[in-house]
């Protein structure tokens, strides 16, 4: 993108507004001790439950230590010892799911055919339930405005991991799994299209937070030599 | 320079501002911490650092301490063990007493705020007995988990909290259900507190001279209250299981008692029969502000125990990490969530699976050293006072915006 572009870019939308988010957790005073209790509780609990466990643990970061994106997955395999359902919670995509209501159909599904196959349930040891947890997403402006895609490249390696967050993940919910906040932004600024496109494209369910960064570090400094001009941003 | 200004070095200029932007929301609210002593253990420790640093974010902060007489700490330490489930018998007399000091305690402390968290079961009564009107919000601090407390003192603490707008808990399995909200809120450390903060190393030397432990030789270290549910016996076992294999090996245990345990110099008195005269392990019985040695002996530990059969959250286990050591720690209550095996160290099970931990940790140097640095990025990611301090932040807004589930301020 030449730099002529990108200034026009700041004159036609508006500044990038950087937001930060932090959770309030609540304890359910629930908790699994086998699959169907597992069964049972998905088929129950309140949405902010099931985000929570799907969705918001990603701020927990617990993704770094183990290998799974999502607590049921985890918690199935490395609790239950039940590997195959591990890989197939693994894999669901809460982002790819229309609402809430079809994510749980679809965990409700998997379980259920799990059992289906199982010739008894598989119990964890006492002391390492699932312990349900309820999250609300508490999102705040940072009063930062980011004027220029260049200025944008040299935020996302600075932004905290709970923007990040915001700004990906929670953005990707709002918008039912259309775009994140960046290139949604990038494509109002009359971004380069394949820009926008890469970073649409990040996978991002299958990373931590550091390694979301490190993919749109990645995406935007493929652009940067050539195409992206002079930061500017305001406090 | 601001007190929060010295935390950016550490966890950066932008967290801090961050704090700052939040904080915004909840200014001037009045807010009061009450629990029952200024020194010793971890809830003291949390408040010492907490309340100071809400003051600056524009929180209008005051922290009230409740009193009593010696035979209310022995009925309340009986509480804290009954919660924690260890068989405790108590008398009507005993739940009498507790109730008489909270209410003498309520006439005489200042309690007039928007919000009043009330720490651990000590001061649980006071909302029976402030006028209505003072506090607007009632919130329980639970520290202790409570997950499957004796029965009796259960339901007479059950009675107090439906008074409470809300309870807060260190971590999930530690919550009992309760007609209110139970907001989960890990516990944290103070990075540049005495107990944390980096000290020189002629300091750190003259420590170890002072306490009789040689700074050449491998040095396992536990630090706790000399409490029945920290195993401090369990460890002395898991040192003589390895100290055959490693006769260099010196062991410390290290602890004091808070004001509120009298059953401290019970437990001190059998680690001290126990230990007998071994030069090499020293069992020692520190003041509650002896906060740079313990500094310097955790600094100085080859490998960190805490080898707990039951536990609050552990917040020896994230100073342990925090200076980057390898910890080997009882699989309950908090530990598990900071000691992952072989990233952080070792979760054990018994005296001997501590010993095979220690002996795996002491073979290998350069496991310790990888484990202790992924231990001290862990802590300051998710452990350290100013996560702790947005967590707070977080709830008193969602305090206003209750049923919402998503929140854009």
């Amino acid at each position: 993108m030449p730099r002529g572009k990108d200034q026009q870019a700041m004159e036609a939308a508006e500044p990038f507004r950087v937001m930060d988010c932090s959770l309030v957790r609540c304890a359910t005073g629930r908790a699994c001790s086998n699959l169907r209790e597992l069964l049972e509780a998905i088929r129950s609990v309140p949405d902010a439950v099931l985000e929570h466990h799907m969705m918001r643990c990603a701020l927990e970061d617990h993704f770094e230590l183990h290998e799974f994106p999502n607590d049921l997955a985890r918690w199935c395999w490395t609790v239950l010892g039940d590997n195959m359902l591990g890989e197939q919670l693994g894999l669901v995509d809460p982002y790819r799911e229309s609402s809430t209501a079809a994510l749980r159909a679809a965990l409700v599904n998997l379980i259920e055919d799990r059992l289906w196959g199982l010739d008894r349930v598989p119990w964890c040891r006492p002391g390492l339930e699932l312990h349900l947890v309820e999250s609300h997403l508490i999102a705040y402006d940072t009063l930062e405005r980011i004027f220029t895609p260049a200025a944008l490249a040299e935020a996302v390696q600075r932004l905290s991991l709970r923007s990040l967050f915001y700004h990906v993940h929670d953005a990707r919910r709002r918008t039912a799994g259309q775009a994140d906040d960046f290139s949604a932004w990038l494509e109002q600024c009359d971004a380069e299209a394949s820009l926008v496109a890469t970073l649409r494209k990040i996978d991002f369910s299958f990373l931590n937070l550091s390694q979301l960064r490190q993919a749109l570090v990645e995406a935007f400094r493929h652009y940067a030599a050539e195409a992206l001009p002079v930061a500017r941003s305001a406090p | 320079m601001r007190l929060l200004d010295r935390y950016e070095e550490i966890v950066g200029h932008q967290e801090v501002e961050r704090l700052r932007r939040l904080a915004e929301r909840v200014a001037g609210k009045r807010v009061v911490h009450v629990n029952s002593t200024r020194l010793g253990g971890g809830v003291a420790e949390i408040l010492g650092w907490m309340v100071p640093l809400l003051e600056e974010l524009g929180i209008n902060a005051r922290w009230e301490v409740i009193s009593g007489p010696p035979e209310f700490y022995r009925v309340t330490k009986a509480f804290h063990n009954g919660l924690q489930g260890l068989p405790v018998s108590l008398r009507k007399s005993d739940f009498d007493l507790h109730y008489e000091v909270n209410r003498e305690n309520a006439q005489r402390l200042n309690l007039e705020a928007d919000i009043v968290f009330v720490h651990d079961p000590q001061p649980i009564y006071l909302p029976q007995f402030t006028p209505p009107g003072q506090v607007a919000r009632w919130i329980w601090r639970c520290h202790i988990d409570a997950s499957r407390p004796n029965r009796a003192i259960w339901q007479y603490l059950a009675k107090a909290v439906s008074h409470y707008a809300a309870a807060i808990f260190s971590m999930p399995a530690f919550a009992r259900p309760l007609g209110c909200p139970m907001f989960l809120i890990f516990p944290s450390i103070d990075p540049l507190s005495d107990k944390n903060c980096a000290i020189p190393e002629a300091e750190r030397l003259e420590t170890l001279s002072r306490l009789g432990i040689d700074p050449e030789r491998p040095l396992l270290v536990q630090v706790s209250r000399f409490d029945r549910f920290k195993d401090p016996l369990g460890v002395i076992e898991a040192y003589r299981l390895l100290k055959p294999y490693y006769p260099e090996m010196q062991l410390a245990l290290a602890g004091g008692t808070a004001d509120d345990d009298p059953e401290g110099a019970e437990v001190l008195r059998e680690v001290r029969d126990l230990a007998g005269d071994d030069a090499d392990l020293r069992v020692l019985m520190l003041p509650p502000d002896a906060h740079r040695t313990i500094n310097a002996l955790q600094r100085s530990a080859t490998v960190v125990l805490q080898k707990s059969l039951k536990e609050g959250f552990g917040l020896t286990v994230t100073e342990a990490l925090w200076k980057a050591k390898p910890v080997i720690g009882g699989a309950c209550g908090g530990i598990a969530l900071q000691v992952h095996d072989y990233r952080t160290g070792f979760l054990v099970y018994s005296p001997a699976g501590a010993a095979y931990r220690i002996h795996y940790l002491l073979r290998y140097a350069d496991k310790r050293q990888r484990m202790g640095q992924a231990g001290h990025e862990f802590i300051r990611e998710h452990f350290l006072l100013t996560r702790n301090l947005r967590d707070y932040l977080t709830m008193l807004l969602y305090l206003d915006h209750p049923q919402s589930q998503a929140i854009v301020v």
